[in-house]
């Protein structure tokens, strides 16, 4: 029997539904230890150094010497955290990231199976409101910490992700006017002819440097800003806990990546047989990856209150330009 | 499979909305609303309103409860009551919560209790979808649906004229005037955050 919940484009049976489910979340979790190491190895060659090189051949065994090192720690909380919430922030954050991966469209359908999590017809709304939920696992861990930093840390970071959403929002209504749809399956289809990222590049653009702001990466990671906050709201975890704040951090990038690429890089498209389709959204997302790890080594960090008059002064009205013009256009072709 | 969500989401919005109002610290109470909010768009899932179900998250459990609890967790915690009782209150409370509930039985029992017998009405194509709400947005009720909007810009013109003049009131007045200006101005003597690259961030990548 499939979930009466909510209208969905297209549904199997459920045992295929659970088989595929477990195929792509384990696929992406065999892609994040290894973007640990490739970050850090790049980022090493970025500042001309090796980065690391000392766990197995040419470094590749890092992660897992640093997955059995977190594993392996003591979970303890500070006497002035409060437990429950304390526990339950890395929770939510991990949850957010790994539900927003259902949407990701890798192929179409295809032998009755379709290539992705699920098909709702909310579509991206779906990647917004799981994604609203990543902000109470971040200020709760910052709030029940009990520290001041990682108090900080939180409201910084809730600030801040409130106020790059509606530019992340605004970016992508181009695409989807110009798609007619919501669904991200609908939208990669509607892109046989352009690519969507030449004629609505500002919604691109604009969509990136937002994106760059709710994963908390470099240049807007003030949430954790080590030189000032000592690494914010995740200053009193450790362990696994800590852990799973950086699992969640490399899944927001998978995800924040994998929309950019369904709106705007033509998703799972790409020259020769069908069954690389998967494939070929695999290797756009590390594309867009690399341009996150790459700006994490090429720009500072932004200052609060540049923070804040770049995401409301300029990204805002651009945005709304931009949904402005393309609204036009759609009507008048 | 329906009545496992309809109980789950039941439990969690009857449950959340008693916390809200049983919960002393006003930190948890904002959390409790949340979860209340989440189970609600939980009970819109089921009623196939999808994308009510994400607008109530996105909004109300996104923006606006991130908001409450970015406040409460500034404020909250302070031992003094930040209201006054009025005289009469712990009587007047139950006596006015009594009429209420009388009046939303009345209405409720007046209308809605014939369809709970029955299968329900059949549902067209669509129902729910962006795209139906949409349509009945702009067609069939544009006028509500733009006035609605008009009062909503100016809130928020309202809002920044309110704020506007706050700031102009003059500086060294709490919380409101030049606080922007000085900040920012602080910040300024301070070096500016390391870029990549110098030994600060190199440290980072090692500890990780």
């Amino acid at each position: 029997m499939s979930l009466p919940l909510a209208e969905v484009g297209f549904a199997e049976a459920t045992w295929i539904m659970v088989v595929k489910s477990i195929v792509i979340f384990l696929v992406v979790f065999m892609i994040v230890p290894v973007l640990t190491v490739v970050e850090r190895k790049l980022i090493g060659r970025f500042q001309n150094r090796y980065g690391p090189n000392r766990v197995g051949p040419v470094g590749l065994m890092q992660p897992v010497a640093d997955i059995l090192k977190l594993a392996g720690k003591q979970v303890l909380h500070p006497s002035a955290s409060v437990p429950l919430l304390y526990a339950i922030g890395p929770a939510l954050v991990i949850f957010s990231g790994i539900t927003t991966i259902a949407i990701l469209p890798f192929g179409n359908v295809k032998d009755g199976v379709g290539f992705y999590g699920i098909d709702v017809s909310i579509g991206v709304l779906y990647f917004f409101a799981f994604g609203s939920l990543a902000f109470y696992g971040l200020l709760l861990s910052g709030w029940a910490s009990g520290s001041k930093y990682s108090f900080l840390g939180a409201m910084r970071s809730a600030a801040q992700l409130i106020s790059y959403e509606i530019s992340m929002g605004l970016a992508l209504l181009g695409a989807i006017m110009m798609a007619g749809s919501l669904s991200l399956v609908s939208i990669v289809e509607a892109q046989g002819t352009i690519w969507y990222v030449i004629p609505q590049i500002v919604g691109f653009l604009i969509f990136m440097v937002a994106g760059f702001a709710e994963t908390n990466r470099a240049p807007f990671d003030l949430p954790e800003a080590d030189a000032e906050l000592v690494q914010g709201f995740q200053t009193e975890y450790g362990g696994t806990r800590f852990g799973s704040f950086l699992l969640a951090e490399y899944l927001e990038m998978f995800v924040v990546s994998g929309i950019a690429t369904a709106f705007f890089l033509g998703g799972w498209m790409g020259p020769g047989p069908g069954w690389l389709d998967p494939i070929w959204m695999i290797v756009k997302i590390l594309a867009l990856i690399f341009v996150f790890i790459w700006v994490r080594a090429t720009l500072p960090r932004l200052r609060y209150d540049q923070l804040m008059s770049l995401g409301w002064k300029m990204l805002l009205p651009l945005a709304t330009l931009n949904v402005l013009v393309t609204a036009v256009l759609v009507v008048v072709t | 499979m329906e009545q496992v969500a309809f109980f789950a989401g039941a439990i969690g919005a009857l449950g959340g909305a008693l916390a809200v109002v049983a919960l002393r610290n006003p930190f948890y109470s904002v959390l409790a609303l949340i979860v209340h909010l989440i189970s609600l768009a939980g009970l819109f899932l089921i009623l196939y309103a999808e994308f009510i179900a994400a607008a109530q998250i996105v909004v109300y459990g996104g923006a606006v409860m991130v908001l409450y609890l970015f406040v409460s967790a500034y404020v909250g915690g302070s031992e003094e009551p930040i209201w006054e009782a009025i005289p009469g209150q712990r009587l007047l409370a139950p006596l006015l919560a009594a009429a209420l509930f009388i009046e939303v039985s009345i209405a409720v029992l007046g209308t809605g209790l014939k369809a709970i017998g029955e299968r329900g009405p059949t549902l067209p194509a669509g129902f729910g979808s962006p795209g139906s709400i949409g349509e009945l947005l702009l067609e069939r009720f544009l006028v509500v649906f733009e006035a609605a909007s008009m009062l909503l810009l100016i809130a928020a013109v309202g809002a920044i004229v309110l704020a506007g003049r706050r700031r102009e009131a003059g500086p060294g007045g709490a919380g409101g005037p030049g606080q922007p200006g000085e900040r920012s101005g602080a910040r300024r003597d301070q070096p500016s955050p390391a870029p990549p690259g110098t030994p600060g961030s190199g440290a980072e990548e090692v500890a990780r």
